[in-house]
């Protein structure tokens, strides 16, 4: 079980970058094994940002779906990825096939 | 100084736009004439040059405020403008894509229409088109009869 993380980034955008750093931290926190983390640069696959959603960077889309249109707050993100996290252990345990 | 007429033919734009564009606070007179006419420095005709650049890119009003804004604080650097024209980027690609999806649903109406000399009531396009809407009418009730089986 995995957890697909996409961080749409604008390039020299600072805010971007700050938000980005952020967020891994959290990721670290919260379980690295099972957390993918991947940036897109909105620019170089503006077909698949636009496609998501994606209107503003930075952006967060979780599992092929935009779940944060803009910078969501730590805690916010955190209580996200815990609620994936334990809804995938309870799909393992009701079908362990998927593993 | 310039009148509100020179500005208009040298820029390009008519008397009533820069008037709109007071309004909205993008542009505003550097000084008026002592019978309260509006005059304008060089400053006005590059404003008014930005901001028709500005609108051909598909920024609105409220974005080209803000650009100005941008330009005129000190503490802007390159960077914000650069954010501004990325999200409009992608806000003219969403667009593109709703209008692409949009054409291809008219080029299969386009496509069962065989052109004859039918009448209206024959037209499939027509058809097509009363056939969506009624589709759309009965999916919007579905949940309120489903509602309605469920609290009776």
């Amino acid at each position: 079980m995995t957890i697909k993380i996409e961080a749409f980034y604008s390039p020299g955008c600072s805010k971007c970058a700050q938000a980005k750093e952020m967020l891994k931290i959290i990721v670290e926190e919260i379980g690295k094994d099972c957390i993918t983390w991947r940036d897109v640069n909105v620019l170089e696959e503006i077909d698949y940002a636009v496609e998501l959603g994606v209107l503003s960077a930075p952006a967060i889309a979780i599992d092929g779906a935009l779940v944060f249109p803009a910078l969501p707050s730590a805690e916010k993100f955190a209580r996200e990825l815990r609620k994936r996290l334990e809804q995938a252990v309870r799909d393992d345990v009701q079908n362990p096939s998927r593993k | 100084m310039l009148t509100i007429g020179k500005v208009a033919a040298r820029a390009q734009v008519s008397a009533d736009s820069i008037r709109f564009y007071e309004r909205e606070g993008l542009l505003n007179p550097a000084q008026k004439s002592a019978a309260g006419y509006r005059l304008y420095t060089e400053e006005a005709l590059r404003r008014l040059n930005f901001i028709k650049h500005a609108q051909q890119c598909g920024f609105s009003l409220s974005e080209i405020r803000e650009l100005l804004e941008l330009r005129a604080h000190d503490r802007s650097c390159c960077s914000d403008i650069y954010r501004v024209a990325v999200e409009k980027k992608l806000q003219l690609e969403a667009k593109i894509k709703a209008l692409k999806t949009m054409s291809h649903a008219l080029s299969q109406l386009i496509e069962v229409c065989s052109r004859d000399a039918k009448p209206l009531d024959e037209c499939p396009i027509l058809a097509a088109l009363e056939s969506s809407i009624a589709g759309q009418n009965a999916r919007s009730k579905e949940p309120a009869k489903r509602r309605s089986r469920m609290h009776p």
